[in-house]
């Protein structure tokens, strides 16, 4: 018997893509001969999603992977499923199985999607700059579109973001599964007066959808301080003066909800979406990823012994390697728009403008050299040892030379200062840099 | 010993004539006040002192390797259960101590550019030559009579510890003669260097400070300069090493530096506990001591190298001679950490040999990837090691002495006169260790398969690097080549 619901994932991320057919699956891995290199793109099984009829028509493995479609990036659409918590305790995929098992069907399971776009919203602090979708409740298997639809829109105006699809399940694919492909990733525009028909006179526009007149996006510029400015502020499109030119984008985030009735009880659940830019370098991770940011929110900011594993560091390192391979670090460790720059900007403590760095360190290639090194000496199953250099999370506002320098280095946080791994991957490191140096000590005698 | 050395100690002022003794008696007996200090015959006042330096930069770096080798072989099986996080500490305050060494011996070479001297990034190895050491030069794991040498050689004029004289004679035992003080040399330094009548003050170039190391490009983090205590991130019960790698380019710079070098080895000073050299082996030593001597450590050979059939061979109990690595596995291992030992070296000395110019300091050249790739030998060094250190020494003996990494100097540290023929020089090390790695990957066990991959990628990587770099150098001396002198 069905207990509860869950979607999973919890949290799925699209990415943008104007392609009509989404981008084909695929795994990061490490190729074991080429270590320092970049990860590998393996292909691996994808649904093929029959667009009328909802149905998975065909399974594959892609023979080569390609990013665009006759020029347009391929969308990244994942689906999430519905998984049953059983009366066994079990967690497990819903089938149509179980629910005929409940005197239930495939229609029985209704769906709703909200997502919204705020950034405008969150600036002007005015409620009708929200942009939001809300396909209402269905439960049939035709594509439900996402238009995002605001008070401050001229009349009829929209912003696609994309479309749903509840999978109308088969015998062959008998789980209830919903697919969610994001808007193309275009860029829309302001107008105080009616906009023309066709297209719009500016290359960077797809469209002219907010009425400058009735909202205050158009000419906005961010106050001084206050709660609600992000820092650093004035992170939107703006004029010579900062003044907002009005873009808006199809970027968007929300809710899918999912109800079933059964045997006289309502059964839901949620979970979230998101669609963003494409990741125009697959093969690299970042250093710090929202997925450390949940894995620290759910099993906190300390690890285990059992947990810290020279694998799980080398994943770190290996990330770090990525991060700095995609960074210009001669032009980031210039007093600049960067963190040195930064640094000297801040009304307080501030600092005299000076690159971060001896410049003589920050060639990209050698920084990418050393971190190979790192990767490599990690790989011989001794202990790593630069627990030192990372920074702390009490040292983000340390402007010494020193501080500056601490790991990672010349990247921002997202409160301005400068970034720093989580507590719990900087724990992970230090476990293993006091445990024993080199790998066959069990320290037992 | 090395005539072309000692005759000039034999005639420091007031020296015995014994010469193993010269060093520690000799130099103690230096002019006082208002007594003229001469030099040794033969040399004017800044050669002299370049002569004394060259002799300092030897033995920080014959200190930093001993104390690498003691470091490594703390650990393993034998460590008590309860006690590991206590003989990890130690292990973490030696290599400490050694990285606190790497940055005398770069200061020192600091030094010796300022005064526009030829740099030193030479040693003895075994046979030692006791006047120029403290001690015989001896790769040894840790115990009370390793440990005794090392305090000896880090001491004070005046101990004011009550174990002085057990621990002076422990380490005479290990040594075979009474351990000479570092800080003697130090002292004759600083009394020919105040001297403006042996060193005029235009013997120091300014300008050099453009080849010199600094912590800006070597201290990776750790603490500059500024003496103080703050503990180590990740061992916090432990104080963070401070690098003091000291730029020269006056008189009264050159003084400072060789001040907080002397001592960083074996201040006294209240407060300094745990922080001299002196000061943190005596913390070790009284911990084996209640620990029981020995206990803890991995059963390394004394000495090993890859010569099977050197002129020092000698038994494996015995710790005055050498021992051959004979398990064949554990030799190549040796022979590719002696290659990489080599190639830190030479990184090293080639770093000095190009200049960070203040003047263009948005002009990215290889002094930087020189002094990347140095830090990057380190790493491969320790993960080297930590292959050595658990192979047996001789195969055929599974339970006898372990392997251990050798730190054989190589034939030449001389850099050819050319930037092209460096480079070249930089692609036959790399050569050498890609044999020594494919002979590992065809021949070896399982151990370090994962690591040897990694290696012979980033070797590829550097290999075509260097490849453009060759083609891009010229065969005459490059414009910004070493120090004019």
């Amino acid at each position: 018997m069905i207990r509860e619901l869950r979607i999973l994932p919890p949290l799925a991320i699209a990415r943008f893509g104007a392609a009509a057919t989404p981008m084909d699956n695929y795994d990061a891995v490490v190729d074991p001969e080429q270590p320092l290199g970049y990860r590998a793109l393996r292909p691996a099984e994808t649904l093929v999603v029959d667009t009328d009829s909802g149905e998975i028509t065909r399974t594959f493995v892609p023979g080569r992977l390609s990013f665009t479609e006759d020029g347009q990036v391929r969308p990244v659409a994942p689906f999430v499923e519905v998984w049953a918590l059983t009366d066994a305790g079990q967690l497990e995929p819903l089938t149509t199985a179980m629910l005929e098992a409940e005197q239930a069907t495939a229609s029985d399971v209704r769906w709703q999607v909200q997502v919204a776009n705020h950034k405008a919203a969150r600036r002007t602090g005015d409620a009708d700059d929200r942009i939001a979708a809300d396909t209402r409740e269905f439960a049939d298997h035709a594509r439900h579109a996402l238009d995002g639809t605001c008070a401050n829109f001229w009349p009829g105006k929209r912003i696609p973001f994309g479309h749903v699809q509840y999978i109308k399940p088969t015998a062959a694919h008998p789980e209830i599964r919903l697919r969610f492909t994001p808007g193309a990733g275009h860029v829309y525009g302001a107008s105080r007066t009616r906009p023309a028909a066709g297209r719009p006179a500016d290359p960077n526009l797809t469209d002219v959808v907010y009425d400058g007149r009735r909202g205050g996006w158009l000419g906005h510029v961010d106050g001084a301080g206050g709660p609600a400015l992000t820092v650093p502020a004035g992170i939107y499109r703006g004029d010579v003066d900062g003044r907002s030119v009005g873009y808006l984008d199809d970027g968007c985030d929300g809710l899918v909800r999912v109800r079933l009735a059964i045997a006289g009880r309502v059964l839901s659940a949620y979970g979230r979406v998101g669609a963003g830019p494409p990741a125009y370098a697959p093969d690299a991770l970042p250093i710090r990823s929202v997925a450390d940011e949940l894995e620290q929110a759910l099993f906190g900011p300390t690890v285990q012994a059992s947990e810290a594993t020279l694998e799980r560091v080398e994943e770190i390192v290996r990330r770090a390697l990525e991060s700095v391979r995609l960074m210009n670090t001669p032009a980031m460790n210039r007093v600049g728009d960067s963190m040195a720059g930064h640094d000297a900007r801040r009304p307080r403590p501030g600092r005299r403008p000076e690159p971060i760095m001896a410049p003589s360190l920050v060639d990209d290639i050698a920084l990418e050299n050393l971190h190979q090194s790192l990767l490599a000496a990690l790989r011989s199953d001794t202990a790593p040892w630069f627990g030192d250099v990372l920074r702390d999370p009490e040292e983000i506002g340390d402007l010494s030379d020193r501080g500056r320098r601490k790991m990672p280095a010349m990247m921002r946080g997202a409160d301005g200062g400068h970034l720093t791994l989580t507590r719990r991957q900087i724990d992970l490191i230090r476990t293993l840099v006091r445990g024993p140096v080199f790998p066959e000590d069990d320290g037992a005698a | 010993m090395r005539s072309r050395i000692s005759r000039h100690l034999r005639n420091v002022p007031g020296a015995p004539p014994a010469a193993d003794r010269a060093l520690d008696e000799g130099l103690t007996t230096a002019p006082g006040v208002g007594e003229p200090a001469l030099p040794p015959p033969e040399l004017n006042g800044r050669d002299y002192a370049i002569f004394l330096l060259r002799l300092a930069a030897e033995i920080e770096h014959g200190l930093m390797v001993q104390y690498l080798f003691t470091a490594y072989s703390l650990g393993g099986p034998t460590v008590p259960e309860g006690r590991q996080a206590d003989v990890r500490a130690w292990q973490e305050t030696i290599l400490g101590i050694a990285k606190e060494e790497m940055a005398h011996f770069v200061t020192v070479e600091n030094l010796l550019t300022a005064l526009s001297g030829p740099l030193n990034f030479n040693r003895e190895e075994f046979p030692h030559d006791t006047v120029l050491y403290p001690f015989g030069f001896k790769l040894q794991p840790a115990s009370l009579g390793s440990l005794a040498a090392y305090i000896c050689a880090e001491s004070p004029a005046e101990w004011g510890v009550p174990e002085e004289q057990e621990i002076k004679e422990r380490a005479e035992v290990g040594t075979g003669a009474p351990v000479n003080r570092v800080g003697n040399l130090y002292a004759e330094l600083i009394r020919i260097l105040r001297d403006p009548t042996l060193v005029p003050s235009s013997a120091f170039d300014a300008g050099s400070v453009a080849f010199q190391a600094s912590w800006d490009e070597w201290g990776r983090g750790y603490r500059e300069g500024a003496r103080g205590r703050e503990a180590m991130s990740s061992l916090p019960q432990l104080p963070a090493p401070e690098l003091l790698i000291i730029e020269v380019g006056s008189r009264a710079a050159a003084l400072d530096a060789i001040e907080q070098v002397g001592e960083q080895g074996e201040g006294l000073e209240p407060g300094t506990e745990n922080e001299s050299h002196f000061q943190r082996f005596l913390a070790i030593y009284r911990g084996m001591k209640e620990l029981g001597d020995g206990t803890g450590v991995r059963p390394l050979a004394t000495n090993p190298t890859t010569d099977l059939e050197g002129p020092d061979v000698g038994p494996a109990e015995d710790p005055n001679t050498t021992t051959p690595i004979v398990n064949e596995e554990a030799n190549l291992w040796a022979h590719l950490f002696n290659v990489r030992y080599r190639k830190l070296l030479v990184n090293l000395s080639h770093a000095f040999e190009l200049s960070d110019d203040p003047g263009d300091r948005a002009a990215l050249g290889p002094r930087g990837t020189l002094i990347h790739r140095t830090f990057s030998e380190m790493y491969n060094l320790r993960a080297i090691a930590g292959q050595i250190v658990v192979l047996p020494i001789d195969g055929a003996q599974p339970d006898g002495p372990l392997a251990g990494p050798p730190f054989q100097i190589p034939h030449t540290l001389m850099l050819p006169p050319d930037e092209s023929g460096r480079w070249r020089l930089h692609r036959d090390i790399l050569d050498a260790a890609d044999t020594m790695i494919d002979r590992l990957r065809s021949e070896g066990s399982a151990g370090g398969r994962d690591y040897l991959a990694a290696l012979a990628q980033m070797d590829a990587i550097e290999r075509d690097q260097l490849e453009l770099l060759i083609a891009g150098s010229s065969r005459t001396p490059a414009g910004s080549g070493a120090p004019t002198p």
